[in-house]
């Protein structure tokens, strides 16, 4: 007899006292001091609960969380390749729908999270990542953003800034700046084209209470649905390990990453400033853009400029321009 | 009562899949193995079969599905043919490494370049060494049985390895031929339900796949080849199972067809060991003493079935329909481990090998005819002239 699958509603917080106690990434894995990725993660677990899924591509929360005999995950977890975490996390879900109607396992549809950095989100998992989107499963995908290919050695990724320092994109002789192109946008890649999808949202480890709401609407929502995390990277970014959270709050601050939700096609912005801070403010905080020269962190600011006037990204209220720091 | 019916390959394994209650299918279109998931798709759209019926965005993504899906216990069914199996290759080692049976149909085809439909065996067998059990079928009826006694050793507790059950792309997929159906009690007989112990479920937390130290890592290399000297042993007991429940009578690993008296013996696997059976039958009219052993498993090898088959014949011709470039014997895959096979014999075969039916050209009576003349002249000298034979291609010599 076919069983009718159910889905959760979880609570959304008001304040960080109403979290959870309990933790379901724990103590004990290998990450850097100050890592990003790492502390999202923490929130990311203790936000789905107990009936949760996670599903992890290689790179950092992969190799610097789960040693043999030794993981941090105190819910079912398993490792996928870089390339294919959305597969497999459709697979589980659909596996779920499949068992759960013929009665072979009982209970709610738990909570598929795909934990995806972004190579393994918007490069290389971006196929992956895109055809879960297309066909709709009832799953979560993360894309916790440190703006490089971090575990093998800081390389530049599609996310990593214009300008930025990477082995791969090394400031020379005949390339002052580094890295010469400029980010993908991965919100607007899974908004621009998904119509199964219905909420989108970005978060950073900087606003812990509004990444756990987040996490819990994009988990309610029946469908697949997608959070872009900002994860500050103190090795690969070249920053103190315990500037993690300035380091985010700032990039919020300038505009190099805006926090906001976009349901059922409508946008909503959260932790807006009132004005925006001219973004060398927040580049000088960082190794990673120390041998730039004023004409390219100006060129940053342009490229900011005209994504906070993108279509699709509408201001409410008229916001002084920002202005670059030369 | 089981029905019979004209089934080509691929709607022989559709009708196996839906027999087994397959939970999670995952489809990706390429010729020539497209006609099961084409099956696959009306089954699950009327109500035949209650799956969820996934479309991959390619062959990567079909494993990665099937992974997903079996490792929450699921039965899961892919497949794929040519350039499609071997796109999908990042994950073959990690599915056999997790232990999940998942169950592919290889139809198989030529690899590019140029592009080419025709089957040939070098997509399937360039994948040998990932951890899968791995074997051909010559007719619809083998294809179909070959799919339920896969599933049944996979899922044995004793092994939990995945399976490529192979067919040679339109000579069986795309071949009508007839099909004996059974009753739905009869797979449930032979076959159980899938269970995992140790599957990805909230109620009963575990981490999968984490990474390991290098001095973990040929622990469980050994895991899996220990696996594998199981696998034998629970083939044997499904095919005897197969043939007490179905009627149908397998030789597990090597068939041996009239090669009891035999001088010279042909080793081949699939589709064109059909025409080699008319083939022997005209050339033992003609009084030469030849033999046909057909091979239905490539994984796990049967060493000692191919040594006790081949060691009644004085000469040994490989069909190879995959390359296997700048390898040992200079031609194909099979033979080295044919000849390896033969080592430990206090008299060993002559061998030699044929390069025949690649990028699918049919393998004609006539061709067999040319390989068996090689053999004569090979046992008449005491050696062979040369270690691999180009069908077709070479100047007779």
């Amino acid at each position: 007899m076919a069983m009718a699958v159910q889905t959760q509603e979880l609570p959304i917080l008001r304040k960080v006292r109403d979290l959870p106690k309990e933790e379901y990434y724990l103590p004990g894995h290998r990450t850097c001091a100050g890592c990003g990725p790492a502390l999202q993660y923490k929130l990311v677990a203790k936000a789905a609960g107990p009936n949760t899924i996670l599903v992890g591509p290689t790179g950092c929360m992969y190799v610097a969380n789960s040693s043999y005999l030794c993981t941090p995950y105190a819910v079912p977890w398993i490792h996928t390749q870089i390339t294919n975490g959305g597969a497999v996390a459709s697979g589980i879900e659909a596996a779920y729908q499949v068992l759960i109607r013929k009665g072979k396992w009982q209970g709610k549809l738990p909570n598929v999270i795909v934990m995806a950095g972004d190579g393994g989100a918007v490069d290389i998992g971006l196929q992956a990542m895109s055809a879960m989107m297309y066909r709709g499963h009832d799953a979560l995908f993360i894309c916790y953003d440190n703006e490089a290919y971090a575990n093998t050695g800081i390389q530049t990724s599609p996310t990593t800034p214009y300008g930025g320092n990477t082995t791969f994109t090394p400031p020379g002789e005949l390339i002052p700046e580094g890295k010469k192109t400029f980010p993908k946008d991965p919100p607007q890649l899974v908004i621009g084209g998904h119509p199964a999808v219905k909420y989108v949202a970005t978060a950073s480890v900087a606003y812990p209470v509004d990444l756990i709401n987040k996490v819990r609407k994009g988990l309610n929502v029946k469908g697949p649905t997608f959070l872009h995390i900002h994860a500050p990277c103190p090795k690969g970014w070249k920053f103190p390990e315990d500037k993690t959270v300035e380091v985010a709050k700032l990039a919020v601050q300038t505009g190099m990453f805006v926090i906001y939700e976009w349901e059922n096609g409508e946008y909503k912005y959260q932790h807006k400033p009132k004005k925006y801070k001219p973004v060398g403010e927040y580049m000088k905080l960082m190794g990673r853009f120390a041998h730039l020269k004023p004409e390219h962190i100006q060129k940053t600011q342009a490229f900011v400029d005209a994504r906070l006037k993108a279509p699709g990204m509408p201001v409410e209220i008229p916001i002084p321009p920002p202005r670059a720091e030369v | 009562m089981a029905k019979e019916m004209m089934l080509s390959g691929c709607a022989a394994a559709a009708q196996a899949v839906k027999l087994a209650k397959v939970e999670v299918i995952c489809s990706y279109p390429i010729r020539p193995y497209t006609a099961v998931m084409m099956e696959l798709a009306r089954m699950v759209a009327n109500g035949e079969l209650d799956a969820e019926f996934i479309h991959g965005e390619g062959e990567h993504a079909q494993l990665s599905v099937v992974y997903g899906a079996s490792a929450c216990g699921a039965r899961t069914f892919t497949g794929s043919a040519g350039v499609g199996v071997t796109y999908a290759f990042e994950v073959y080692s990690p599915i056999s490494g997790a232990r999940l049976p998942v169950q592919m149909m290889i139809a198989d085809r030529a690899l590019d370049p140029p592009g080419d439909f025709g089957s040939e065996h070098t997509d399937a067998m360039s994948c040998r060494d990932q951890g899968w059990l791995m074997g051909w079928a010559e007719t619809p009826q083998e294809a179909f049985d070959n799919h339920l006694i896969n599933y049944r050793v996979g899922e044995d507790p004793r092994i939990m390895l995945p399976q490529y059950v192979c067919q040679d792309g339109y000579f069986v997929s795309h071949i009508s031929g007839k099909v004996s159906l059974p009753e739905q009690s009869q797979v449930d007989e032979f076959l159980p339900p899938l269970r995992m112990e140790h599957r990805l479920d909230p109620k009963k937390p575990i981490s999968h796949g984490p990474q390991i130290r290098p001095d973990q890592g040929d622990v469980m290399d050994l895991a899996r080849a220990m696996a594998f000297l199981e696998v034998p042993k629970v083939i044997r007991e499904a095919i005897d199972d197969y043939g007490r429940i179905f009627g149908r009578k397998y030789p597990p690993f090597v068939e041996e067809y009239m090669l009891d008296d035999a001088d010279m013996a042909i080793f081949i696997q699939g589709a064109h060991a059909l025409t080699c059976r008319h083939a022997i039958k005209r050339l033992r009219s003609q009084g030469l003493k030849i033999g046909m052993a057909k091979l239905r498993f490539v994984r796990p090898w049967p060493t000692e079935d191919v040594a006790a088959a081949l060691s009644k014949v004085k000469a040994v011709g490989v069909v190879e329909t995959s390359t296997s470039y700048g390898g040992a014997m200079r031609g194909g895959n099979l033979i080295h481990e044919v000849r390896a096979s033969l080592y430990e014999l206090p008299t060993r075969p002559l061998v030699t090998s044929f390069m025949a039916g690649l990028g699918g050209e049919v393998v004609k009576i006539e061709d067999f005819e040319y390989m068996a003349k090689q053999l004569a002249r090979a046992i008449q000298q005491g050696k062979v002239s040369k270690s691999v034979h180009w069908i077709g291609l070479e100047a007779e010599g």
